[in-house]
C-alpha cells in the first residue's frame, strides 16, 4: 500500500504548493490535454523541459516522480513495446513473422514513453503538493454551477472530504485485520482461485463491520456538534485566487502558443 | 520456545525518501515459559518488535531465532504456519477479527487453518470459552450480537484455541473496565503457570508488576533496558529521563520516603508495599 | 442547586435487545458540578449521554436541559449547549487539518468565517494546541487528538460538556494532559462536567459520583462516600481507590482512622504512627 506515490501529498513548501488547488487542478487536466499536441522532438522536448522544470521549482525530489512511475510500469512497457514491434513500415531494419523493427517504430515508442512520463510526473506533481482537502475544495468549487440544477455540491464535498480524510484509517484497519488473520494461519495468494478468494472472507466481514461503526461513530459526533444537512452552513476554509495564479494560467497560455508554433516548424 | 532477537533493524520504506527505523539493531533474548512484558510510549517500536516473532513482518536485516526456527531477511512466505500456530498472537481490540457467524465456527477457524481436525477443533472451542468466563451457551450465539466485552473474550478463545506455546498480547485489555481487566490477566498468568511463554505489552505499569518476570523497556526503536521488573523500576536513569513511569505502589513508597521512610529499593506491588510498611512502623 | 438536566422515568432499549440499556432512569445534574458517571461495560453510560443529546430518542419519560424538554423541536439548539468528546479519537474527526476540525461546529452554526477564525484560535490555545493547527489529525498522539476533540467542543460554547470514556483509549501521558485540561477547564469556566469513565482514580475531583448498573443508577454520593463502599465498588466492576486498597492491607496491624482517605491522609497517618514508636 506504502508503495504508490500517486495520490499521496507531501507536507513542503514552494511555489508549486502555494498555487491556488483550483488552478493546479485546471492546469494539470489542460497539460494533460495539449501533450496530445506534441508531435515532434521538439516539441515533445519542449514540454518534458517544462515539466522538469515544475517538478525542479516544486523543490520535490525527482525520485518520487520516478517512483511514481512503478505501478504503471507494465502497462508503459507493454504500450511501448506494441509500438515498438507492431508499427508498420515500408523500409524496416528487421523484419520477423508478424514482428517489423524500423526508425518510425522506434520513434513512436519514444514519444508515447515520453507522454507517459509527462502525464504520470505533473499528476503526481498535482497530489504531491495538494492535500487531498484542497483537491475535494477544489472539486467542489469547480461543481458549483451545477447548485443550479439541484446538484448536492456541499453534501457531495464532505462526503469526498470524509471518504478521504478515512482512507488511511481503513487502510490501518485492513493492515490489521490481515495481520490478525494471518496470526490465524490464513494465507493469502495461496492455494487455486477458490482457496484465494476464500481467504478474503475473513478480511472482508470485519472490514466491512468497522467501517459501519467508524461511520456510525461519525455520524453521532457529528450530529453531537449540530451537523443538519450541509444546508445554512459557514465555510471555515477558503481558496484565495492571488496574482501569482493568474501567472500561472499566463505561463500555460505561452506553452500552448509554442508548442503550436514548433509543432507546426 | 526460547525466542532470541540478533542485531534486528526493522526500517519502513526501505530507499525511499521516508525512509525511517521501526526497530534499531536490536538484541534480545525472551525466556522460555517465562511472562515477560514490553513497554515504552506509543510508537516506539513495541509492536513492531513482538510482530517479528510470528513473520508478520521480517526483518531488514538481522535474524530472529523463535524456538528453532529461524528467521531472516531472506525467509518467504512459504512454511510459516507452523510458526504461527506455536505462537498466537492477540492483538489490540482483538475483536475485530471476528467474522464467521456463529462463536463457535470463530473459534474454530484458526485450530482448522493450523490442520487441527474438525472434531478436535470443535472440543477445543469448547474448552476455551469456558477458559474465556463465557459459558458453552454462547458457542451457537453470532459473535455481532455480544457486547464489545464478550467479543474480546471470544477473540482471545479464537487464539487460545490453537494451543499456542507462545502468546502475544498487544494492550489486551485495553477499553475494559477494572474487573473485566483483571479476569482477562489472570487467565494469561494461569496459562502461563501451565506452561505458556507470554509476551505482553502494556503501558499498564501495575499490570507489569503484578504478572511480568521479565520486562523490556523500548525507547526510540531500540532496547533500552531489560530485567526483573523490581530492577527496572528502580534504575534512576530511566525514571529521570521520563522513559518509564512507576506502579502505584513504587509512587506510594516514593511520597513516603519524603516523610522519615526509607526504601533502599522500591516496592512495587501492594504486598511489597504495605509489608515493608509495617515493618518500618514497627521499628524491626 | 440548581438543575441543569432533569432526567426522569427515562427508558431506552436498542433495537433487537432483549432488555432495556437505560431502565426506568431519574436523575438530577446540577448547574457547575462535576459529575462522574461510571459502571461496568455496558451499564448503560454511554447510551445516557446519547439520550441527553438527544442523539437517541428515550421510550418513555423526559429529559430536561437547561430548561428545555429534548424533542425533535429543541433538538439543535440543546446540542449548541452540550459539546460531547467521544471513546475514540480517531473517530470523530471531520476536518482535514487541526483548525478545520475545530471550525467543524461553528461551520454548522453558520457562524462568520472573520469570526470563526478568532473562535478557532482561541479554542486551539485553550487546549494548548495552536503550534498543530494545520496539521492533519493522523499525525498527532492519542491525547492531542483528544484535545483537539475538546477543541472542537469548546469553541462552540457549550455549557455541558460531556467526556464519554475520552481517556479509555490513550496511553498514560494522553491521559495526563486529557485530564489536566478538564481539570483546567473547570477552574476557569462555568461548565457543567459529565465525565464517563472506568477508572476510579479520575472520579477523584468530581463533586459527585453516580453508579449505573444495567441501565439503573443504584448508587449516587460524593466521592467520599462512594470509596467508603471499599471493596464492594468490584460488584459493580470498579477498582478500590489505591489508598483504600492500602490502608485495606495494613489495618490488621496499624490503627488507621475509619472511613476513606485519600492518598496524602493515608500518608499522613501513617507517618504519625510511626512517627510515635
Amino acid at each position: 500500500m506504502n508503495k504508490l506515490i500517486i495520490g499521496r501529498y507531501l507536507p513542503g513548501d514552494s511555489i508549486i504548493y502555494r498555487l491556488d488547488p483550483r488552478g493546479k487542478f485546471l492546469i494539470t487536466f489542460y497539460f494533460i490535454g495539449i501533450v496530445f499536441l506534441a508531435n515532434n522532438v521538439a516539441s515533445y522536448g519542449f514540454l518534458l523541459l517544462f515539466v522538469l522544470f515544475a517538478v525542479y521549482i516544486s523543490k520535490i525530489n525527482l525520485g518520487f516522480f520516478i517512483k511514481g512511475l512503478r505501478p504503471m510500469l507494465w502497462l508503459i512497457l507493454f504500450t511501448v513495446l506494441l509500438q515498438l514491434f507492431f508499427t508498420p513500415s515500408d523500409n524496416p531494419m528487421w523484419h520477423w513473422g508478424i514482428f517489423t523493427l524500423s526508425t518510425d517504430g522506434m520513434r513512436i515508442a519514444a514519444y508515447i514513453f515520453i507522454r507517459f512520463v509527462l502525464i504520470i510526473f505533473i499528476s503526481t506533481l498535482l497530489t504531491l503538493t495538494t492535500t487531498p482537502i484542497e483537491i475535494s475544495d477544489s472539486i467542489e468549487s469547480i461543481l458549483k454551477p451545477l447548485k443550479v440544477i439541484k446538484f448536492p455540491v456541499t453534501q457531495v464535498a464532505l462526503m469526498l472530504s470524509i471518504a478521504l480524510r478515512f482512507v488511511p484509517l481503513l487502510i490501518d484497519e485492513t493492515t490489521k485485520i490481515m495481520d490478525a488473520q494471518r496470526a490465524r494461519g490464513v494465507d493469502f495468494g495461496e492455494g487455486g482461485i477458490m482457496q484465494r478468494i476464500k481467504s478474503f472472507v475473513p478480511i472482508l466481514i470485519p472490514l466491512f463491520v468497522s467501517s459501519f461503526s467508524i461511520a456510525y461513530d461519525l455520524a453521532i459526533a457529528m450530529e453531537s456538534r449540530g451537523y443538519k444537512d450541509g444546508e445554512g452552513r459557514s465555510k471555515y476554509r477558503v481558496l484565495s485566487w492571488s496574482k501569482r495564479d493568474y501567472m500561472s494560467l499566463i505561463v500555460m497560455l505561452l506553452i500552448t502558443i509554442i508548442l503550436l508554433f514548433i509543432r507546426s516548424y | 520456545m526460547e525466542i532470541i532477537f540478533k542485531n534486528l533493524t526493522q526500517s519502513y520504506e526501505a530507499n525511499s525518501p521516508l525512509e525511517g527505523l521501526g526497530l534499531d539493531d536490536v538484541s534480545l533474548t525472551i525466556h522460555d515459559k517465562r511472562f515477560t512484558a514490553i513497554v515504552g510510549k506509543t510508537g516506539s517500536g513495541k509492536s513492531t518488535l513482538v510482530r517479528h516473532i510470528n513473520a508478520l513482518l521480517k526483518p531488514t536485516s538481522g535474524t530472529i531465532l523463535v524456538g528453532d526456527r529461524e528467521i531472516t531477511p531472506e525467509t518467504n512466505n512459504k512454511n510459516l504456519k507452523p510458526l504461527r500456530k506455536n505462537v498466537g498472537m492477540v492483538f489490540q481490540f482483538p475483536e475485530s477479527q471476528l467474522f464467521e457467524d456463529t462463536v463457535e465456527k470463530d473459534i474454530m477457524f484458526g485450530p482448522m487453518n493450523f490442520g487441527m481436525s474438525e472434531a478436535d477443533a470443535k472440543k477445543s472451542a469448547h474448552k476455551m470459552i469456558e477458559l474465556v468466563g463465557l459459558g458453552e451457551e454462547y458457542l451457537e450465539k453470532s459473535p455481532f450480537d455480544l457486547s464489545g466485552g464478550q467479543m474480546r473474550r471470544v477473540a482471545i478463545a479464537g487464539v487460545l484455541a490453537s494451543e499456542p506455546e507462545t502468546i502475544i498480547l498487544d494492550e489486551p485489555t485495553a477499553g475494559l473496565d477494572p474487573v473485566g481487566r483483571k479476569e482477562i490477566m489472570d487467565l494469561f498468568k494461569n496459562l502461563q503457570e501451565q506452561g505458556r511463554t507470554i509476551i505482553l505489552i502494556t503501558h499498564n505499569m501495575d499490570d507489569v508488576a503484578n504478572y511480568a518476570e521479565e520486562m523490556v523497556v523500548i525507547h526510540d526503536a531500540k532496547v533500552k533496558a531489560v530485567g526483573k521488573p523490581k530492577d527496572i523500576f528502580n534504575d534512576k536513569s530511566l525514571l529521570t529521563d521520563d522513559i518509564l513511569t512507576l506502579p502505584r505502589s513504587a509512587a506510594f513508597a516514593q511520597k513516603l520516603a519524603e516523610k522519615n521512610f526509607s526504601f533502599p529499593q522500591l516496592p512495587i506491588t501492594i504486598s511489597e508495599l504495605t509489608t515493608e510498611i509495617k515493618r518500618q512502623v514497627h521499628g524491626d | 442547586m440548581e438543575n441543569i438536566i432533569s432526567i426522569k422515568d427515562v427508558t431506552y432499549t436498542y433495537p433487537e435487545a432483549k432488555r432495556p440499556a437505560i431502565n426506568g432512569l431519574s436523575l438530577d445534574i446540577y448547574r457547575n458540578e462535576w459529575l462522574s458517571i461510571v459502571g461496568k461495560n455496558g451499564s448503560g453510560k454511554s447510551t445516557l449521554a446519547k439520550l441527553i443529546d438527544g442523539l437517541i430518542e428515550s421510550e418513555t419519560g423526559s429529559i430536561i436541559v437547561d430548561g428545555q424538554e429534548v424533542n425533535e423541536k429543541n433538538i439543535w439548539e440543546i446540542r449548541s449547549k452540550i459539546g460531547i468528546v467521544f471513546q475514540n479519537p480517531d473517530h470523530q474527526f471531520v476536518g482535514a487539518t487541526v483548525e478545520d476540525d475545530v471550525a467543524f461546529g461553528l461551520e454548522n452554526q453558520g457562524i462568520p468565517r472573520d469570526e470563526m477564525v478568532k473562535e478557532v484560535d482561541a479554542a486551539l490555545k485553550m487546549v494548548d494546541m495552536q503550534d498543530y493547527k494545520t496539521r492533519d489529525p493522523q499525525s498527532l498522539s492519542g491525547g492531542q487528538k483528544q484535545r483537539v476533540a475538546i477543541a472542537g467542543v469548546l469553541a462552540t460554547k457549550p455549557s455541558i460538556i460531556i467526556m464519554d470514556e475520552s481517556t479509555s483509549m490513550l496511553d498514560p501521558n494522553g491521559r495526563k494532559t486529557v485530564l489536566n485540561l478538564v481539570k483546567q477547564l473547570r477552574e476557569e469556566q462555568n461548565m457543567t462536567i459529565i465525565s464517563i469513565t472506568h477508572d476510579i482514580e479520575e472520579t477523584e475531583l468530581s463533586e459527585r459520583i453516580v453508579i449505573l448498573r444495567d441501565g439503573e443508577v443504584v448508587q449516587k454520593a460524593s466521592p467520599k462516600t462512594i470509596y467508603d463502599m471499599g471493596h464492594k465498588l468490584t460488584n459493580y466492576g470498579l477498582e478500590e481507590p489505591f489508598s483504600s486498597q492500602v490502608a485495606y492491607l495494613l489495618k490488621d496491624e496499624l490503627k488507621l482512622p475509619e472511613g476513606y482517605l485519600n492518598e496524602e491522609e493515608l500518608i499522613e497517618n501513617i507517618w504519625k504512627l510511626s512517627s510515635k514508636i
